[in-house]
């Protein structure tokens, strides 16, 4: 098969390239076609046509590693990482530039929204006038700008408000879900010299974590939970059958929060905070069970 | 752009590719769990560099990444595995010639390539010189046009092309011959 006038090439290695090309879908329409035909006229230019396909088929169909939760903990920390630097210089920044800027903004925001009322009635009766150039759209901006603010003020209320019962919900369903899962700790270890420079290592933070084997409840490892975006540490302790997630996620400064029951859909929930973590411990035991527990962990990781 | 953004723009283009990331360093480097530490390190590059990130496709932005983390890894933990390729321009040369000189050799039936098992395909693949196993999987696992794979390799396209048609050719000898 010599002398095509098709723009392929007439080399045999050169035509076999083509045809990968075609089933990787590099070659433009006409490139494609001159292909097509090249390889319904030759039975072994097709034989290797099916080859190239059965074998990208059996590749692509390859099982593939998935990104396991701890893993996406591990890069979504790094993620955080750079953006709360940027939190802390922010703090400092807005301030100083803020008292000038609200009057302004105001008396601005102000105009816009009357000029806004005055424009609709007209805009409604002549829609077609098409001066929209005379639309303030500095002011307009501004009041938009301002209604954002309040907006977004208001999201941040609510969300802080909302926050314990969402990160208790998050508490809640990690530790369901690792009932389920295959392991339960992503490190396992009875020692803390283990689990804790573990936790230290993939994100930064690391809870006290006494052992209480002594009082029975054995640390068994840790694990890496991601609530509200974030990833936080958490230990897995083991009573008898039961084990116990504890969560502690780092609120250097906050109050000090006494044990609170957040008990609910048959597990037990106690809540609190030390001033540097603020804890969620969940189990499937008994409340009184969970809460010498808590109160036993309290006085050791003192 | 501020680091907030920054962070954002690392969600958007790097986090949706890990899987891609994941798997590319797995073939690279031989394991799992290898893979996960070098696409950590791919990642913590990927963050410093984020706003060197000029659009385009993010997919072979993060997998050039990686690819470089792969052998900067290989070449500290398993230097002799790093060692064991020989030069590239022999392997190219190697490719080219192999092709022409048996034009007429017929490869295995389709069906029987359809039908190979995982385990026999993922060992043929290990086994593929370095430069043919990373266009392959570059092409059929992490889906990238010729184009994209001669940027990240820095070979022309006719380069790209003559290893990835070696390496299936490779794997399909290799899956015929299997009982």
């Amino acid at each position: 098969m010599t002398g095509h006038d098709d723009g392929l090439p007439n080399d045999p290695e050169g035509i076999r390239l083509m045809i990968h090309a075609l089933v990787d879908g590099e070659l433009d329409a006409a490139a494609a076609l001159a292909a097509e035909r090249r390889i319904a006229a030759d039975p072994r230019l097709a034989a290797e046509h099916a080859r190239i396909l059965a074998l990208r088929g059996a590749v692509g169909s390859l099982p593939r590693p998935d990104v396991s939760d701890a893993f996406l903990a591990r890069i979504a920390a790094i993620g955080v990482a750079g953006a709360e630097q940027q939190e802390h210089a922010e703090a400092t920044e807005p301030q100083m530039g803020a008292p000038s800027a609200p009057p302004g903004l105001i008396a601005d925001a102000g105009r816009g929204l009357r000029r806004t009322a005055e424009m609709r009635p007209w805009a409604r009766t002549s829609p077609r006038t098409g001066r929209f150039g005379s639309f303030d759209w500095r002011a307009m901006a501004a009041s938009i700008m301002i209604s954002a603010v309040l907006a977004s003020g208001a999201t941040q209320w609510v969300m802080f408000n909302g926050a314990e019962d969402g990160v208790a919900d998050a508490v809640a369903s990690g530790h369901r879900r690792s009932l389920l899962a295959a392991s339960a700790i992503d490190i396992a270890s009875s020692d803390r010299h283990t689990v804790k420079p573990w936790l230290d290592a993939r994100i930064g933070v690391s809870p006290p974590a006494p052992d209480l084997a002594q009082d029975g409840f054995a640390l068994v490892g840790g694990r890496v939970e991601v609530i509200s975006g974030r990833p936080v540490p958490a230990l897995v302790y083991r009573h008898r059958e039961h084990l116990i997630t504890l969560v502690a996620e780092p609120r250097q400064g906050a109050k000090i929060i006494q044990p609170d029951n957040l008990s609910s859909g048959g597990f037990s929930m106690v809540h609190w905070s030390d001033g540097a973590f603020s804890y969620w411990a969940i189990s499937d035991m008994e409340r009184p069970e969970l809460d010498d527990f808590v109160a036993r962990f309290r006085k050791a990781a003192v | 752009m501020s680091e907030r953004a920054l962070a954002e723009r690392f969600n958007q283009v790097v986090v949706p590719h890990l899987a891609d990331a994941l798997a590319l360093a797995r073939w690279l480097t031989g394991n799992a769990a290898d893979a996960e530490d070098v696409v950590q390190d791919a990642c913590v590059k990927a963050h410093a560099g984020i706003s060197g990130y000029a659009g385009g496709n993010a997919r072979a932005w993060l997998l050039t990444i990686v690819r470089n983390t792969s052998y900067t890894w290989m070449a500290r933990n398993r230097p002799r595995a790093v060692m064991a390729v020989g030069d590239l321009g022999d392997l190219d040369d190697m490719a080219a010639a192999h092709g022409t000189s048996r034009p007429d050799e017929d490869g295995p039936e389709a069906g029987l390539i359809a039908r190979a098992d995982t385990a026999a395909l993922q060992a043929a693949i290990a086994a593929l010189p370095r430069p043919f196993r990373e266009t392959l999987v570059l092409r059929d696992i992490n889906g990238l046009g010729y184009r994209d794979i001669a940027a990240m390799l820095d070979v022309p396209m006719g380069t790209v092309m003559s290893r990835l048609a070696r390496a299936r050719g490779l794997l399909a000898s290799e899956l015929g011959r299997a009982p």
